[in-house]
């Protein structure tokens, strides 16, 4: 396995992709307060709020913090961490909260 | 062999670091890795004499049916300091002197990827261990138990500040094991010499690299437990309330999703000291080496997903009591195939049985007992027999004396000589050897007869004709024995320093780069980078291969920048000293809370400077392509995922479960937030554009959107600070009900983040304006703006959970 011992330059977004990211999360934030006062959309909030922030949390952690453009290792530590951190707390709330998956 | 120039830059380098000196001042001021690796082996020594006292107090009060040696109040203090010491002073601190000292020199690196760091983690550690400890002398020791279930802890049932010292001093030790555990991640990752590839890593490295990575991601829940218990007991919110809707549980789980990572956090270490010392005194690489790394990725990892094994007795139903299980019964696979790897090594190999390599083959036999009865644990019906009694006792010890303490006695024979430049009396060490094996098995393994025959933890005295008297006696005259064993092992060492054969650079003719350097090793570690021939390089260096085909000789690696070492620092010692005084002002007066507070950002700030002015490499980019600061950084926000998404699951388990009002649904403006959440994002915008800037130099622009991104952050700041007054006005506060204490800590933990990020574009901005942030500094806007973009996801995050779901 070869390691790079030298400076890695890794490209950024131009600025025009950074402008046009800030325009999608306004649209999505804008969206995303919007849907909650839809009756119709009662039934799907939960996974439509859910889906939007995620597209939000992905355009942000991709693009402003460079992770589409950097080194593959530090996607490894991020994504790894954040999945373990969300399933940790999916079971905490699991375990600990009312509405519990498993009867006790 | 260095060329002439290297050497004197060398001679140079040692020069400025020797500078330091051997008084009292130096040894305040150091960033030297071997250093500070002595001082936390010195002090986590003393802790495990302490601790072992407390152990014997212990024992004599169990001699015998009804002893009176100690109060039943002394003895709930001797248990839980005992504990809490054993754990967080003595064992975790040595591993910790052997990260230090061993793990650069092993992987050929001049120091830590953050040698001020590295010194601030020994002082914070200091001032929590201190600050434990000065309970003593105020005679209100902690006395709930080491891992202080609530509500036991909680104010209506610890009135006095016993429970404060613990949950006080426990934070501000996870605060120094994080700290470190960033730094070793990234010197591991980082700075391995040329050549040495991560599976050609010495197995002590890669436990050591598990290990961190465990410390960095299981460390948050405990945090936040703590931080729970911390505002119930100060600011009367309700998280371990159970009249205002709290679930005790909930404590369990965030105690037990830190603490059982951490009995790995505690033995892996000893699992890497093991497969270095068999190794070479087996005169054989070790069996299956890969496998044996890649079971110790497999622990950590299986580490996580088992906590609630530790809770069959709650009742948390089969289904989650049938995963728990199977996952703990799954992690013995791993651990069993190191036990049979390390097996194998011996096996065939032309052993010398040095007192190091007894420790080591005496670990595999008596952490494979601890092993055992751990995997009995794992079925809940055997485990609600176990619960509680002096069987998990037992269990516990063979697990954390059986294995990380005898794997830390191998490390400290192995590796004594390479740390003092002396011999340890090898004839006396194996008298200490048996009597630490003989001791400690006669004190523990009747406990688990005791708890068999019906025994609880943690009761102070017994009565006659329990069928209890004859196995404690017995236990009680072992641990005496063990005692023994373990202050010979002070006189032993005494000697060595006094009058000890010098030790030269390879006296075990070992295997690893860290014996191919004097013993002691120089200020520099090394003149020059040492070639990596393989696992093993050393050892291949001198014997070649398994057909002793030797490598070509390969030119050892001059520092093309000359050797350079950071300079001493001062700041680390103050910014401790303000820990330590905000700790023992949360106990005495809010003043002293904002002394404290005020002397830790005042040493922050210029712990920064002095790194902005003077940094620890000339080369801050690694094995990985990356900059130490940004993959540090990078590492820190996994560990806050886990900080955030303790505090956010805690929200949403408790949603729904205030007694009495206000209720999110009455009170939250959705509107307002979502014009500050509009803010936030637009704060991440000017955040890259500022980024860019300095990047291309382009000062004014540089200027002008740092400044905006600091100006976005103080409107959300006042965003937050109306909504929080609103609220207050509308009967919602921390004390209010649940959702108040749980909506409170979140986004106030949130906003402090955001405060923090303020102040650091500031800081940045100051050093703009005073024309010292140049194209080469961008990389420190790029790690400020990669926390700034963090807070930003987690508010994303806050938004939808917390303002936009029914």
């Amino acid at each position: 396995m070869t390691e790079p011992l030298q400076a890695t330059q890794h490209e950024h977004a131009s600025i025009g992709t950074y402008v046009r990211v800030a325009v999608i999360l306004c649209i999505v934030t804008a969206l995303e307060f919007t849907v909650i006062y839809i009756r119709r959309l009662t039934p799907i909030l939960l996974p439509l709020l859910l889906v939007l922030s995620a597209g939000k949390f992905a355009l942000v952690v991709m693009f402003y913090m460079h992770l589409r453009y950097d080194a593959k290792p530090l996607t490894f530590f991020f994504v790894s961490a954040l999945l373990l951190a969300s399933g940790i707390a999916l079971a905490l709330m699991t375990l600990t909260g009312d509405f519990l998956v498993f009867k006790r | 062999m260095a060329t002439h120039e290297a050497a004197l830059r060398t001679h140079d380098a040692a020069h400025a670091r020797a500078a330091e000196g051997s008084g009292v001042l130096a040894w305040l001021t150091t960033v030297d890795h071997k250093r500070i690796g002595i001082l936390y082996g010195s002090t986590a020594f003393a802790f495990l004499l302490i601790g072992g006292l407390e152990a014997l107090l212990i024992r004599t009060q169990l001699l015998r049916p009804h002893m009176g040696v100690v109060s039943a109040q002394t003895y709930n203090a001797l248990f839980t300091m005992h504990g809490t010491t054993m754990i967080f002073l003595a064992v975790m601190p040595l591993n910790a002197a052997f990260f230090n000292y061993i793990v650069p020199l092993m992987i050929g690196a001049r120091d830590v990827a953050f040698p001020r760091l590295n010194a601030l983690s020994y002082w914070i550690f200091l001032a929590g261990a201190l600050f434990l400890n000065a309970s003593f002398l105020v005679g209100t020791p902690p006395d709930a138990g080491w891992f202080g279930y609530a509500n036991l802890t909680t104010r209506p049932f610890s009135p006095g500040p016993n429970v404060d010292f613990w949950l006080l001093s426990l934070q501000v030790l996870g605060a120094s094991s994080v700290i470190a555990a960033v730094n070793f991640i990234v010197t591991i990752l980082n700075m391995r010499a040329p050549g040495m590839t991560l599976m050609r890593m010495p197995l002590f490295v890669w436990m050591t690299l598990v290990t961190q990575f465990l410390i960095v991601l299981a460390f948050p829940s405990v945090t936040v437990g703590l931080i729970f218990l911390m505002f119930d007991r100060f600011l009367g919110t309700h998280f371990y309330d159970v009249a205002a809707g709290g679930d005790l549980h909930l404590w369990q789980h965030l105690f037990w999703i830190f603490g059982h990572p951490e009995v790995y956090i505690l033995i892996l270490p000893a699992f890497g000291i093991v497969s270095e010392v068999l190794p070479t005194f087996s005169r054989k690489p070790l069996f299956g080496a890969p496998v044996v790394i890649y079971s110790g990725v497999l622990i950590g990892f299986f580490g996580f997903g088992v906590w609630s094994h530790h809770m069959f007795a709650v009742g948390m139903g089969p289904v989650a009591d049938a995963a728990f299980s199977i996952a703990t019964m799954l992690i013995a696979v791993p651990t069993g195939v190191k036990i049979f790897n390390w097996l194998a090594t011996m096996w065939g190999g032309r052993i010398r049985p040095t007192v190091a390599f007894h420790y080591a083959a005496g670990l595999v036999a008596l952490f494979t007992i601890g092993g055992l009865s751990g995997v009995m644990h794992a079925s809940p019906p055997v485990d609600l027999q176990q619960h509680d009694s002096y069987f998990v006792v037992a269990h516990m010890h063979y697990v954390l004396i059986g294995g990380s303490l005898i794997g830390i006695f191998a490390g400290l024979y192995y590796w004594w000589p390479k740390m003092t430049g002396r011999m340890l009396d090898e004839r006396l060490g194996r008298l200490q050897f048996w009597l630490v094996v003989l001791g400690f098995n006669v004190a523990f393994f009747p406990q688990h007869f005791l708890g068999a025959l019906g025994m609880p933890r943690r009761i102070y005295t017994y009565g006659v004709g329990s069928g209890w008297e004859l196995w404690n006696l017995v236990s009680s005259v072992g641990a005496y024995v063990l005692g023994i064993g373990v202050l010979l092992f002070v006189l032993i060492a005494a000697r060595s320093l006094r009058s000890g054969p010098r030790a030269p650079a390879d006296p075990w003719d070992a295997r690893t780069l860290e014996w191919r350097t004097s013993s002691p090793p120089p200020v520099h570690d090394f003149d020059a980078i040492p070639p990596v021939y393989g696992r093993d390089s050393f050892w291949r260096e001198k014997y070649g291969d398994a057909r002793g085909r030797k490598p070509a000789p390969r030119p050892e690696t001059p520092d093309p920048h000359g050797i350079h070492l950071p300079s001493p620092s001062f700041w680390p010692v103050v910014i401790a000293l303000g820990i330590g005084t905000a700790a023992v002002g949360a106990l005495l007066h809010t003043a002293l809370v904002v002394i404290g507070a005020g002397i830790t950002v005042v040493g922050a700030f210029a712990f920064a400077l002095q790194h902005h002015r003077d940094p620890a490499h000339v080369v801050q980019i690694g094995n990985l392509g990356v900059d130490h600061r940004k993959l540090a950084m990078w590492v820190f926000l996994g560990s806050e995922c886990f900080f955030f998404g303790t505090l956010i699951a805690t929200y949403i388990a408790y949603k729904g479960r205030s007694v009495v009002g206000p209720l999110p649904h009455e009170i939250l403006n959705i509107p307002l937030t979502t014009l500050s959440t509009f803010d936030l994002l637009m704060s991440s915008l000017l955040m890259v554009l500022a980024l860019a800037a300095v990047q291309r130099d382009d000062r004014a622009q540089s200027r002008l959107w740092l400044a905006g991104t600091a100006l976005f952050g103080l409107i959300f700041l006042g965003f937050q600070a109306y909504e929080f007054t609103h609220f207050v006005h509308e009967g919602l506060t921390l004390q209010s009900n649940l959702f108040g204490s749980t909506f409170f800590v979140l986004t106030g933990f949130h906003g402090g983040h955001v405060t923090l990020g303020v102040l650091w574009l500031l800081a940045l901005l100051v050093l703009d304006l005073r024309g010292r942030l140049a194209v080469s500094d961008s990389i420190k806007v790029e790690v400020a703006a990669l926390y700034w973009h963090f807070v930003d996801i987690v508010w994303i995050v806050i938004f939808t959970l917390v303002y936009l779901l029914p």
